[in-house]
């Protein structure tokens, strides 16, 4: 009891996450007075429906960066699931059983690297390499490398309805935002997340069950990668064979920008939805003003150095001063 | 005694197993496929495996020390897209090869500079930085081809010239990584960087060193691509660096550091080459190719793993 309340106590929103909402915000202002069209009500919907499915992703791509690893096949088991779906679509099940379908293929794929990464004690990355290759290649094989249509009509009309003015689908996604928060946050299993990541060895002393808390972040991942995937193919009605192959990047991109590390034990929920929400906002201001929309991609890349990098300069020169006044006393 | 000392060592090195797949891999195809084992097609192979293996050698020595190149596919893009605005302005080879292969040491260095000044993990430095060179690389040409390109050029992507200089740079980094100063301070750096700095190796300088090669041997594979294809695509290398970091784990080098060779390195890019060329005749859909690496890439580091327990 003691430990939590003094938790809360100490509980202050971290710097660098003022900075994001500070950032995030100041681009709104910037781009609704830049543009016309920025601060429509249909802008606005499009901007969130259409970053619902990588939002997923992300809290994929941040629970494997908190537990110390990560996972390169958020983008590859989101095309899977959704390529499932379709497929069960087209031998005529019922919506339920195809959703369903995609849901148990994002479990499997998190089973399968969690065995390679808990049992072989492969590194994730490279696990992840190998298992997104694999994955990659099924989805060709199943479309044979064209395109999937056929998704039921009421299904896909599921991207434009709206809750209370919001899209159903940015809905699901808080929902899901929150949901994860409070998991990460007030749960055993969630701290223990943290804890696995931040020092495996010191949690396993502590009697956490470090496999078991690996194994369910990459189960958890594929879960969340299908959902995406049941998203894609909500939005598009189609299923590409394409589909996702930058996403995992572009999600430990968002990640990291929102507070995660890739040494692991760091990062939030809210923070990766900010990361995500930040670059997709920049995406549709870009698109918006006619610029190039390369230089976004520029743009990112020199985000993400400068603020992994000033956060660990701030760790080297904390360590300088932390030494210099050891050896003066 | 000493033979059989000898016989011990050969069973211990790590490439033999891989060797044997290797020619076990031949006979299966050479019986299955009519017209596998030809000189064409070997030397076709041998064209093909050269652009992903020389980038593979210098992303052996990043992952030697430690380290990760994700950008080495967009250095490849950049290095040629940017001299291409030379190539198809007519500037001599004299000129633009070495253009080249600067503008790939430059980024490089880059990369090296940022990790060591910045202290950022080595994945996240060239995640950043790939974003960066393809963003730019679509900027600067539009996205547009350039298929101007001299007949000078394509000698170096035609006949064995790639595949000679793939195992004369194979053979000079091997002995590298294991006769020298150089190669022994980068296996140091990789296995304990603490340790190597108290025992003054100038990790800092080694560190850039490393991903200055890389960038070097992106842009040169870059001018092999150029050969090869007879064009320059904005889109060139994209891939590149999951190819080679699994040509290179397969080949038995560690994604930890501390330990790897050139020589396992070139045996993962051979098996690589030999497999798509084998699934390719066998009219095999080409698909499959992703999952054999992928179950190469569990199997090579399984195996590992397993013989490692076994010493221990």
């Amino acid at each position: 009891m003691e430990g939590i309340s003094l938790e809360r106590r100490k509980f202050r929103l971290p710097i660098s996450m003022v900075g994001l909402i500070l950032f995030n915000v100041l681009l709104f202002i910037g781009l609704s007075i830049l543009s016309p069209t920025f601060l429509t009500l249909r802008n606005m919907r499009s901007l969130m429906v259409r970053m619902s499915e990588l939002a997923m992703l992300t809290f994929a791509q941040t629970l494997v960066l908190i537990n110390g690893g990560m996972d390169l096949t958020v983008g590859s088991a989101m095309a899977l699931s959704g390529t499932i779906a379709g497929m069960l679509f087209k031998v005529g099940a019922h919506p339920v059983i195809a959703v369903l379908g995609a849901l148990v293929t994002g479990i499997v794929i998190g089973t399968l690297n969690g065995f390679l990464v808990v049992h072989l004690k492969i590194d994730s990355f490279i696990a992840t390499v190998a298992t997104n290759s694999i994955l990659r290649s099924v989805v060709y094989l199943l479309l044979r490398g064209r395109v999937l249509s056929g998704f039921p009509k009421n299904y896909v009309l599921l991207g434009s309805v709206n809750l209370l003015g919001i899209p159903l689908l940015f809905v699901l996604v808080i929902v899901f935002a929150i949901i994860l928060h409070f998991f990460l946050r007030k749960t055993a299993l969630g701290r223990s997340v943290y804890a696995v990541g931040a020092n495996i060895n010191c949690a396993h002393i502590s009697g956490i069950d470090t496999n078991f808390v690996k194994y369910f972040v990459f189960v958890a991942s594929g879960l969340l990668s299908a959902i995406g995937g049941v998203f894609y193919t909500i939005r598009i009605g189609a299923m590409i064979p394409d589909a996702g192959l930058n996403s995992p990047l572009e999600v430990v991109t968002a990640a990291l920008i929102g507070g995660a590390s890739v040494k692991g034990g760091k990062g939030s929920i809210f923070g990766s939805l900010l990361g995500i929400l930040a670059m997709y906002v920049l995406i549709n201001g870009f698109n918006l003003l006619g610029f190039n929309p390369f230089w976004e991609v520029v743009l990112l890349g020199i985000v993400l150095i400068t603020i992994v990098g000033q956060s660990s300069m701030k760790k080297v020169v904390k360590m300088s001063r932390a030494s210099r006044r050891g050896r003066a006393a | 005694m000493r033979t059989k000392n000898r016989l011990q060592r050969l069973i211990q090195v790590r490439e033999l197993p891989l060797l044997a797949f290797i020619v076990l891999l031949i006979i299966f195809f050479s019986i299955t496929i009519k017209g596998f084992m030809t000189v064409q097609n070997f030397a076709m192979i041998s064209r093909q495996i050269t652009t992903v293996g020389i980038v593979s050698i210098g992303m052996t020595l990043v992952l030697v020390t430690g380290g990760i190149d994700l950008s080495v596919g967009a250095i490849l893009s950049f290095a040629i897209n940017i001299g291409g605005l030379l190539i198809i302005r007519g500037l001599p080879i004299a000129i633009t090869y070495p253009f080249i292969l600067l503008l790939g040491a430059i980024m490089g260095t880059i990369n090296g500079l940022l990790i060591v000044w910045l202290k950022v993990p080595a994945i996240i430095v060239t995640l950043g930085t790939m974003n960066i060179f393809r963003g730019a690389i679509m900027i600067i040409t539009r996205g547009k081809y350039m298929t101007q390109i001299p007949d000078g050029y394509l000698w170096i992507g035609s006949g064995y010239t790639p595949f000679v200089i793939f195992v004369i740079l194979l053979v000079i980094f091997e002995f590298t990584l294991r006769r020298t100063r150089f190669g022994r301070n980068i296996v140091a750096i990789g296995s304990n960087e603490q340790s190597a700095l108290y025992s003054g190796v100038p990790v800092n300088w080694f560190k850039i060193l490393v991903y200055l090669l890389s960038g070097i041997f992106s842009a040169l594979a870059g001018i092999i691509f150029i050969g090869r294809s007879g064009f320059i695509q904005p889109q060139a290398g994209i891939g590149y660096e999951m190819n080679s970091i699994a040509a290179v784990v397969i080949g038995g080098t560690s994604i930890y550091g501390g330990s790897g060779t050139i020589i396992g390195t070139f045996l993962g890019s051979f098996l690589m080459g030999l497999i798509l060329a084998g699934i390719t005749m066998l009219a095999v859909n080409a698909y499959w190719q992703g999952v054999i690496n992928g179950l190469l890439i569990i199997l090579a580091i399984s195996f590992d793993t397993l013989r490692q327990m076994r010493r221990e």
